[in-house]
Parts: C-alpha cells; structure tokens; sequence
C-alpha cells in the first residue's frame, strides 16, 4: 500500500494497534514505579507522621512519552514501511521470468547486478510471485543455458546468489531454445539484466521474451560497458596494445598494467579514447629482459576476463642451440662437449643440434658454443648480428680454446692457456666456487658444496674484469664473464662443459645456471605442433587465474591460434607448466557493439537506481534504543544505583547505546570525556633550573648509565655530609637532545660501543664548555689515557679522541701538583677512582681563556664506580687495589672535582689571601 | 545468633577482630587520658591534694579561710580523689544499631563497642572498677580486664534495645550508650528501674546522621531492622522537616528523662571523632552534670 509516494507500507493492518496507545498510556500512568526500599532504625518516627500530600505517585511524564514512543515505534517497524517503494512487477500474480547476462561483459558491474537481482527477488517475495531463473551463457559444466524451474523466492535468492559472470559470452541463441524448452508460463513479469553487447540473437531473444509477459531490460549507466583488450603487436622494442570499447562517444581513459608472474606491476601505460573513437593504444616501452618477464596485462579497474591478455611463451620461447665442436660424441657421449649442455637444458627449452651454419638459419634465442675453438670470421659476424638482435651466445672453454681463442670473448684471455689444480703432481686443492655477487643473474642460486674447478682459462687482467664477472672462484679468480652485444649477451665459461675440467656440468646448478643464461635471451615465435594441449590454468568471469574447471578440455596444437574462447575453452593457458600457450578472449573475437535500441514496447531500466530503503530495521534499532533508555531510567528511578550522578547516568546510556549500536561505538563522546588524559609531567627543564645538579651522559648501555647515577647518587650523599653544596639528585642527559646550560658539571663515561657523536653534537658540546661547563671524562679502562694522535690504544681511547679532536680544546697536559683540583676542598696528591695509577688530565693553565678554569677533566679510573652507592649508602664495587683508603681519596677527589666546577679558581686565588688580608689591614 | 557457629572458627574471628578493637580502644583512651591527667586528681576524699585560687562558681563551703587569710586572695582547698568507684556501663547492641547510612561512616554498633570498651580501658587506667550491665559478671580491675571486656563485647552481639533493669549497688555510676529510638515512655521506664536505687548516670545516644537528616528523597518504604514494620513515603522530602522536628522532639524527650533523674545526658553522631564523645563522657563521670552543661549534647547536637 502506497501512503503518499515516497512512503509505502507492506503490513498496514499493523497500524491498527496504535489505536492500543491509549490504554497503553492509560496503564502506565495509574501503575506508578516501584519504591526503592530502604532500612531505617528511626522507623517509629516516621510511621507517625503521616504524609501531607495524599496524591498517587505517578509515572513521570517524561517516562510516559518514553513509553508510548518506544511502542508506537514498535508498531510502526511491525508495520514494515518502506521509503521511495519500486513499482510494482508487471501484472499481478503472474511469476517473474529473471533473464540474466552472466557472460564476460557482465564481469565488470557484477556487484550491481547481484544486488539487482537481489531486489527483485525480494520484490517476488513481497509481491508472493514464483521466480524462474535463466542465465543466458553457457553454464561452467558445459551445458548450454536452461531456465531453472519455477521456484519460491526464498530458493530463488540462492541460486540467484549463486551466478557468477563466465570468462566466455553470452549465447543468447541458445538461451532463445531454452525458452522454447520452458514450461508453459503467462501473465510473466519479465526482467532482462544484458550485459550491454549487441549480437544477432538479442532482438529475436527479447522479442520472444516480449510474448511472456511485460519485459524490462536493464542495461549499465552509459561508460560502464566491459572494455575489450586485444593481444600486443609485435613491435621492436615496445609492446602495443590495442583496448576496444563498445560505445565509442565521450572522451574516456585508463590505464593498462603489466604485470610479472608472481603478480608485481612491471609498467603502467595510459590508455585515451577520443571522443567517437572505439579503440585506443597503449604502448609499454620495456627492456627486453623486463618485457619478457611479463606474463599478463589488463585495463586496470576493469574485472572481466575480456579485459586480461595473457602472454605466453610466443612471447618468451627460448629454443637453443648447440653447436658442438667436436666430431667424436656419439661414439663416447659421457666424454661429449655438448652432452651435459643438452641434458640439462633438454627439459625446460626448445633443442636444436647442429653445425653453426644449420643453427644460425634457424630463429634461435641462444646459441651455446661447447669448447669450438677458433671461428671464422664470417662466424663471427653472424654471431655478432645474432646477438645485437636479442640472442645470446654461450661459450664453454675447453682444451681447444685452451690452445688459442679467437676474439669472440667477453674478455681478453691469456695466450698462455689455463691453469690446472689438484692433479696428482699439484700441490694445490681443487677450488669452489664464491656465492654469486647480487649484480650476476646468478644471484641467490645456492652452490652445492662438491662443485669443484679442477681447470679453467685464465682472463687477462683489465679495468672491466670485476665488472663483467658473473661467477668467481674460491681465490677470485672469474669463472664465468659476460659481455653486452647490443640486445644479446656473449657469455663465456672459463670452464668446460665436461666433467673433466670441473664437476660443475653433473651438479644441479649447473642447470639453474643455464635456465638463468636462457632467461636473459629474448623469445622468439613459436614452432607449430600438433599434439593436444591441457588446459593449465583459465581465467574466471573476473579475470583472475584459476586452476581450469574440471569441463575445460584439452585443445589441438594446430587450433590453438583459432581458437575462440568457450566454455570448453576457457581463456587461460593451455600445454604444460614450462611451455604453456595463451587463449584470449580477444581472439578472434568480433568488436564488441553496444545495445542502442530496444524493440519497441519494451521498458528500459538501468542499474543501480533502486533506492527503496527499508525503514523496519532502523525503526527496530530505535526502537531497541529507547527499550534500553527506558531500562536505565528504571534502575535509575528505582534507586538500585543510589551513587549515580547525572554525568556518569549518561555514560550510561551512552554505553547502552554502544552495545545496541555497533555503529556508535565509533565516537561514544561521553565515555571519551570521562577519560580525562593523564596529567602531563613537570616541565624538565624547570626541574633541571630549579635545583643545581650533576649530569652524567647517557651511554646508552644501561649498566654504565646506572654506575654513573649510583655514583652521583653517592657522590651527592657525600657532599651534603661534608660541604656546604647542597645537590640535587643527578640527572642522565642526551648529549645529542637536552639542553645542557643547566648542569654545572657532566660525567662523560665512555664505551666503545657508544655511537659516534656527530657534527651538531659536538657543537653542543662546545657551546656547553664554552659557557662554563666542565666534563669529566672518563674512559674507565685503568690505565693511563693518552691524548695524542699518535698514541695507539684501545677502542674507547680512540673513541674518546674522536670527540675531543673537534672541540678545540688548549693543550691538555698531566694534572700539575699545584693545579687547583689538588686543593679545592681536600688537599689531594693522586685521584684514584675505582682503579688507581692512571693520569688525570687537563686543560694547560691559559689565564686568559676560562678564567683559567680547565673545562675538561679526563681521566681512566672509573671515578663513578668509586663513588656508587646502593639506596643504603653501601659502596657497589671494591676499589681495587687500594680498598677504602683509595675509597675514601677517590671520594675527596669527587667533592673537589665539583668544587672545581662551582667555584673555578677561587682557590687559586687562595694563595694570595695574606696579602689580601694584608693590604686590607692597613 | 543465627547457627552455632564451630567454636574453632568463633574463636578465630574474635582473635581476628579483637586486638583491633583493644588498640583503637587503648588508643582513643590514651588521648584523652593525656588531656584529664587520669590518676591522682582532684576529686571526694580526705587527703590534701591542693590549693587554688577561687574561681566562679565554686562553693563557698569550699574556701579555706586560713589560707585566704594568710594571702591577698582567695583559695579554695581541694582534696585527692580517693574513692574507687564501680561504673557499670551497657551498650546497645540490638538490631537497629547495626546501620549505617553510607560506607564512609562506621556502623554505630562499632562506634558504641568503641567507645565502651575505650571508656572502660580509661576507667580501669585510672584505678577504678568497671562491669557491663547485663552480664553477671563481677566489677573488673586491672589492665587484663580490657581484654576480657572487649571479648565480651564483641560476643554478645544480639540484646534488647533498652538496658535491663538489673539491681546494681548503690553509689555505683551507670552509663548506657545506645541509640534510644523506643519509645519514649519505655525509655523512661528503664532509666528509672535503674535510677530509682540513688544510682548517678549517664546516657549517651549514638545516632547516624542520616538518622537526624533524613537526607532521602523521592517515593521511598523505609523498613524497621526490629520488625517494627515499614513505612511508606511518597514523597521523603516533604516530611523531612516534619520529620528532623520529630527527631529533635525525641532528642530533647530523652534528655528530660535523663535530667529528671539527675543524670547527664549526652549524644554522639559517629561522623564525628570518637575522642570527643570519650572525653565528654569522661568528663561527665569525673564532675557529674554539671561538668557537661545543661545541655548536655556531646558534639554539636542541637540541645
């Protein structure tokens, strides 16, 4: 029933219990909520008073609007309406005949199509109409089209679900027979979803579609109609590529991927139809050894089987030819050059033997040369042209070339023959091989541990040696080099292909090695055979390779360039893993055509303009909504949850509502709210300003930055017990980070491991020293640290010199007797830390910089380890040799050090204090 | 009691509970032993204690003239408490002082055993003798009393809402802490079963503040915890002024009560510390009413 237009309800004699509402309001408001209940001692006083207001208590009105909302929209979802309701389907009664293009041109819009198909099912349902069901291509069993039985629309839904696009066309001939097969119907409603492509079947088709009942065809939103690519062009150096579209108005583009077996994205080329135009060309510009690794293109975006070419070996076949040398090799064929060659390309490639003349007339990708010694000029020349077209040449050396090699080499060989190892009058062991580098085609082959070279031909040493090495020995020396001839390769192996030379020819890499070498010529056009070729893999209705489905049959050699695809066929490949043959959609495939007109009295429809919307699920999650609302408002009411707050009664809800909606447990601002962020910690700088501290430099290795803070810790204990100077816990600082302005003195301990500062490090801490800092480093490694560049030393030496090299520091020179770190609080005559013996170091006294205050300190004896303290006041580490004497000096050494930083040279100054006094006294 | 409980367990409860309970007694006790100077001091007997200078409101009777006259002022003489006295203390350990009004407040059966037995920890502390009304159990001294006192206390957890009207000797004090909500008429009763043998006392109520406040609102059925039966509010807010007047009204009832046979009346609401009740019924122990005012409200109830 149709209320106004845009509103239709399916189930209107619900609306009728609205009429309840009333008696629903009328209940609610004389049934008041439940009382909480509570225990009271002071019951007798309040049993006698009696209460003042004797009206009932009442729903609230608020509760009650709630209520009757909650049921009205109850009613309403039981209702079932409908927002913009479809027209109805034909005639009333009569079944819906759905006529479904499920051949490849479906493929691209599939998805609305489905959810068509989907709707007018549901439509039937609605509408009580059985559903007959005929897909118009030929099924993937093989069978030609059949309209299925007249079903409900709930069977329908599966089966329609069910459908999915094929990788050959539609036959709409045979689909007019089957029409012809069905069962009597009339009085039929008829949709028609075409795939958009015209052909001599469709008008006969709907034209009899026309006598069932009243037929509507859909058809896709202009733009939207399966795009056809055909196979590439041969084309020196670039492939061209050819993509038809059926409407040839409007401007349109895309784009065209190639793509590798193992499915990377080797090039993209834009695709631009101009407007009126129905082809367009794309062309992939690749090097050879890239292009031939292309195995699939398609029109990105568009998933129909018509819209993929696949490439097969006419585009990569690599037949090889051996030309062999010798003359002896089929008496003794274990001892023959070429045997190991061909018995391991025999499996993967194309064979051809014979004499060079006989191969060079033949279209080969690569020719190997098993151990031919000189060629003739003329050869030569042959070969050179054959390689600058793509081929390759392979050369294995062998006692012949041994004796002299004519130029056809990748590089200059020594006149003086090879070398031989381990034979029985040798010293010397057989050489391995070295794992490929990563710029050879070897790359990442494994090398078995018994490939031994007992002889080779030696290179002559050149500037382009390294560079044209593919393979090397054990002591260096190439095993395998290769030239570039234009498109081609020259490749030589300075082994020979027998045994005798090397046990490389009977191990497995040498196959892999030879399948690399093929891998790099370029194919050429295929031989024609006749033997059947199985399906190896096919395309589905999407254009996605599939293992071939169990209908698709085996095609003769001879047809398979002819052949068009079908069911029997679908496009994939055909023949064997190794040596596979493409089948296209495109081939042999007529352009395809729009649909333009219909025959007259038929109606058109497109897809995807349904947009009836169902309101019962919404109005039921509303209606769950407020069911829970009204839940809450209960407890609320009730007094079960006596500590709730407005605040958290609406987190709440907001949580009840989460857990009805799915949907907005997205953003719950509430929950989100209650949440406050964790306070944010004092500022660091303000703490580090606000109390005087020590640093220490953090190391990064945790163990050295814990003694360093132990050791502040303690020496900071000390100074609060004995001085005056009142210090606040230490700080870690990075160097490369923190600010550094605050901290009056900084422990520098130095590892070996620890990162090199850089440039702007460094500059920080030259502006740290600049500004009045002092750092004491600290290599910790007992033993006397000297500055100069000469001096050797341990790592963490050199390390330490690294920094202090840049920092243009004044001389340093051994601590003087008299320097003021000896009396700046104790009087001091060695400063020993953990260790003891090692020479302080600092800055020569300079009055005019600094104040002639040293801004470095630099010592051996792990000072921070001295003075470490665990939280009891318990030393960490022994001081060694001296126990706690050297403890105790090591400390005092600790509070001048910090006196030396506070005050600089006031103690020096001390010296002069009589006279001072002196003169003030008179 | 609901079922005997195995005496194992009991037992471990009571060990569980009871150290608790004999600190915070001892603990409260001390402070407001450290504030009264619990032993020797001032009070009946025959020894000198002290000279001191005459202040208002002292008896004239107790000038000593001779040594006035020696000096430009006035002094009165006082002597040494001397006296051991027997109190006999009961608290209310029925149903409806087993409730609070929130979880931040004790229960006022807490707060009542707390300050029974600090009450008692005091009185054993300054040498005199204690005995709980109801059990038949002989006046106790000595510091193992405590211990006994409070197992006592924490055993018996079920009794009347009204102390019992057990024959106690003459010129021995009694103090009864409790609640009060019975009826008025019956808690005169009771007091007077006691009072009537020339017996000093003193009566302190423990109430939660909700209980004065009232601070419920909405449709509410407040139920009795002694089967006294419910009651049902429609709307608590509108007799809550009625009600804290009742309140009030029963409050001063009790006090007339109390005055009417010479003892002191005094109360406590347990969101206030328990010191202050201590040392407010201390002090009435040690002075008799008058050292409470007329009042008689022990921490800012409405007299």
């Amino acid at each position: 029933m149709s209320l106004f237009g845009a509103l239709a309800v399916l189930s209107p004699w619900w609306l009728a219990a609205l009429a309840g509402l009333p008696i629903i309001y009328w209940l609610l408001r004389v049934t008041p909520p439940a009382p909480r209940r509570l225990h009271f001692p002071a019951i007798r006083i309040l049993q006698d008073i009696v209460p003042k207001e004797e009206t009932p208590a009442q729903t609230p009105l608020w509760l009650l609007i709630l209520r009757l909302l909650l049921a009205a929209i109850v009613i309403l979802a039981l209702a079932h309406p409908l927002l913009n309701p479809p027209a109805q389907l034909g005639a009333a009664g009569g079944p819906l005949l759905l006529v479904v293009d499920d051949g490849w041109a479906a493929a691209r819009r599939w998805s609305d199509r489905q959810e068509a198909m989907a709707t007018l099912v549901d439509r039937a349902e609605r509408e009580g109409r059985p559903v007959i069901v005929l897909p118009t291509a030929t099924a993937t069993t093989g069978e030609a089209p059949r309209a299925s039985r007249l079903m409900r629309a709930v069977d329908a839904r599966a089966l329609v679900g069910a459908i999915e696009p094929k990788s050959w066309p539609v036959d709409r001939a045979a689909a007019l027979a089957a029409l012809g097969a069905m069962p009597e119907i009339a009085q039929a409603a008829v949709v028609y979803l075409a795939d958009g492509l015209d052909d001599a079947a469709f008008v006969p088709f709907v034209e009899r579609l026309q006598r069932l009942g009243e037929v509507t065809v859909m058809l896709d939103q202009p733009g939207a109609l399966a795009r056809l690519l055909q196979p590439p062009v041969s084309d020196p150096g670039a492939l061209v590529l050819t993509a038809l579209r059926p409407e040839a108005t409007g401007p349109a583009a895309g784009f065209v991927r190639a793509t590798t077996e193992d499915g990377r994205l080797l090039a993209r080329a834009d695709l631009r139809w101009t407007d009126g135009q129905a082809s367009a060309q794309a062309r992939i510009e690749l090097p050879a050894e890239l292009r031939n690794r292309i195995t699939r293109l398609e029109i990105e975006g568009d998933t129909t089987a018509g819209a993929v070419v696949l490439l097969d070996e006419r585009w990569r076949r690599r037949p090889v030819g051996v030309v062999s040398g010798a003359t002896t090799e089929r008496q003794q064929p274990l001892l023959s050059d070429s045997f190991y060659v061909e018995r391991a390309l025999q499996p993967y490639n194309e064979l051809h033997t014979g004499t060079l003349a006989d191969l060079l007339q033949r279209e080969l990708a690569m020719i190997v040369l098993s151990d031919v010694g000189r060629l003739g000029d003329s050869e030569r020349a042959s070969l050179e042209t054959f390689m600058r077209r793509g081929g390759v040449v392979m050369r294995f050396a062998g006692p012949r070339m041994a004796d002299g090699a004519d130029a056809l080499v990748p590089v200059q060989l020594r006149t003086d023959g090879g070398r031989a190892f381990g034979g029985a009058m040798t010293w010397a062991q057989p050489l391995a091989l070295t794992a490929f580098t990563t710029n050879s085609p070897f790359a990442g082959l494994e090398i078995p541990g018994d490939v031994r070279v007992m002889r080779q031909v030696l290179a002559e040493p050149g500037l382009d040696l390294a560079d044209r090495t593919w393979a090397r020995l054990s002591d260096g020396t190439p095993l395998i080099t290769a030239d570039r001839h234009g498109e081609g390769w020259l490749v030589l192996i300075h082994t020979a292909a027998t045994p005798e030379w090397s046990t490389l020819p009977i191990s497995g890499l040498f196959v892999e090695m030879l399948q690399r070498v093929v891998a790099l010529s370029q194919g050429v056009g295929a031989a024609g055979g006749d033997q059947p070729l199985p399906p190896v893999a096919t395309l589905d209705g999407f254009g996605r390779l599939q293992p071939p489905p169990a209908s698709a049959s085996a095609v003769g050699g001879g047809e398979i360039a002819q052949l068009r695809a079908s069911a029997r066929n679908p496009p994939g490949y055909y023949g064997t893993e190794t040596a596979r043959r493409a089948v296209n959609l495109a081939n042999g495939m007529a352009p395809p055509r729009p649909i333009r007109e219909v025959p007259p009295g038929i109606a058109r429809a497109s897809f995807g303009s349904d947009r009836t919307v169902d309101l019962k699920p919404w109005l039921l999650a509303a209606a769950i909504v407020l069911l829970l609302v009204d839940l809450v408002a209960s407890i609320v009411l009730r007094g079960l949850l006596p500590r709730l707050r407005m605040p958290s009664t609406a987190a709440l809800v907001a949580l009840a509502l989460c857990g009805a909606l799915p949907a907005l447990a997205q953003a719950p601002p509430t929950l989100r709210g209650a949440q406050p962020q964790a306070q944010q910690s004092a500022d660091p700088l303000l703490n580090a300003a606000l109390t005087t501290r020590l640093a220490y430099v953090q190391t990064g290795n945790g163990e050295v930055d814990q003694v360093s803070r132990a050791g502040l810790v303690g020496l900071g204990q000390v100074l609060a017990r004995r001085t005056a100077v009142d210090i606040g816990q230490p700080i870690g600082v990075d160097i490369a980070e923190d600010e550094l302005s605050f901290y009056p003195l900084m422990y520098w301990p130095i590892t070996a491991d620890a990162t090199r500062p850089t440039p702007q490090v460094i500059q920080r801490v030259g502006a740290f020293l600049r500004g009045g800092g002092l750092i004491l480093f600290d290599t910790r490694e007992a033993g006397a640290f000297v500055p100069s560049q000469a001096a050797g030393g341990s790592p963490v030496a050199l390390r330490l010199r690294e920094i202090l090299r840049p920092l243009n520091l004044g001389a340093l020179v051994p601590m003087p007797n008299e320097h003021v770190l000896t009396r700046s609080f104790y009087l001091l005559r060695e400063f020993p830390g953990r260790w003891t013996g090692g020479a302080v170091w600092v800055e020569q006294n300079q009055d005019r910089i600094n104040d002639g205050v040293s801004s470095v300190i630099i010592g051996a004896n792990d000072w921070a380890a001295a003075w470490a303290t665990d939280g009891q006041g318990r030393h960490l580490y022994p001081a060694v040799p001296g126990g706690e004497a050297q403890r105790e000096l090591a400390i005092r050494f600790g509070v001048n050090v910090v006196m030396y930083a506070l005050t600089g040279n006031y103690k020096a100054d001390q010296v002069h204090i009589e006279a001072i006094m002196e003169r003030l006294r008179r | 009691m609901t079922a005997p409980m195995p005496l194992r367990q009991s037992a471990e409860e009571l060990s569980g509970t009871l150290p608790a309970l004999v600190v915070a007694a001892e603990r409260v006790a001390m402070t407001v032993a450290q504030g009264v100077h619990g032993r020797r001091r001032v009070g009946q007997g025959e020894a000198f204690w002290q000279f001191r200078r005459y202040e208002a409101g002292d008896s004239i009777t107790r000038i000593d003239w001779r040594q006035t006259a020696k000096r430009e002022r006035v002094f009165v003489r006082e002597t040494e408490w001397e006296a051991s006295q027997t109190i006999y203390v009961w608290r209310d350990a029925s149903a409806s002082m087993r409730w609070r009004s929130s979880a931040a407040l004790p229960e006022k059966s807490a707060r009542a055993d707390l300050l029974t037995l600090a009450l008692i920890a005091l009185l054993v502390r300054g040498g005199e003798r204690a005995a709980l009304i109801g059990e038949d159990q002989r006046p106790s001294i000595g510091r193992g009393a405590l211990a006994r006192f409070a197992e006592r206390i924490l055993r018996s957890k079920d009794g009347p809402g009204l102390p019992p009207s057990t024959p106690l000797p003459r010129h021995a004090q009694a103090v009864l802490i409790g609640d009060f909500l019975s009826p008025l008429p019956q808690i005169d009763a009771a007091i007077r079963a006691i009072a009537t043998r020339g017996i000093a006392g003193h009566v302190m109520q423990v109430t939660d503040p909700a209980e004065e406040n009232l601070p419920y609102s909405g449709r509410t059925r407040f139920e009795g915890l002694e089967h006294e039966g419910d009651a049902l509010i429609p709307r608590v807010e509108s007799v809550r002024a009625d009600y804290q007047r009742r309140f009030a009204d029963h409050r001063a009832g009790l006090a007339d009560i109390a005055r009417a046979v010479g003892w002191t009346y005094m109360s406590h609401r347990t969101d206030r510390p328990a010191e202050l009740a201590l040392l407010t019924l201390y002090l009435a122990l040690a002075h008799g009413p008058e050292a409470i005012g007329p009042g008689g409200g022990a921490d800012g109830a409405p007299a």
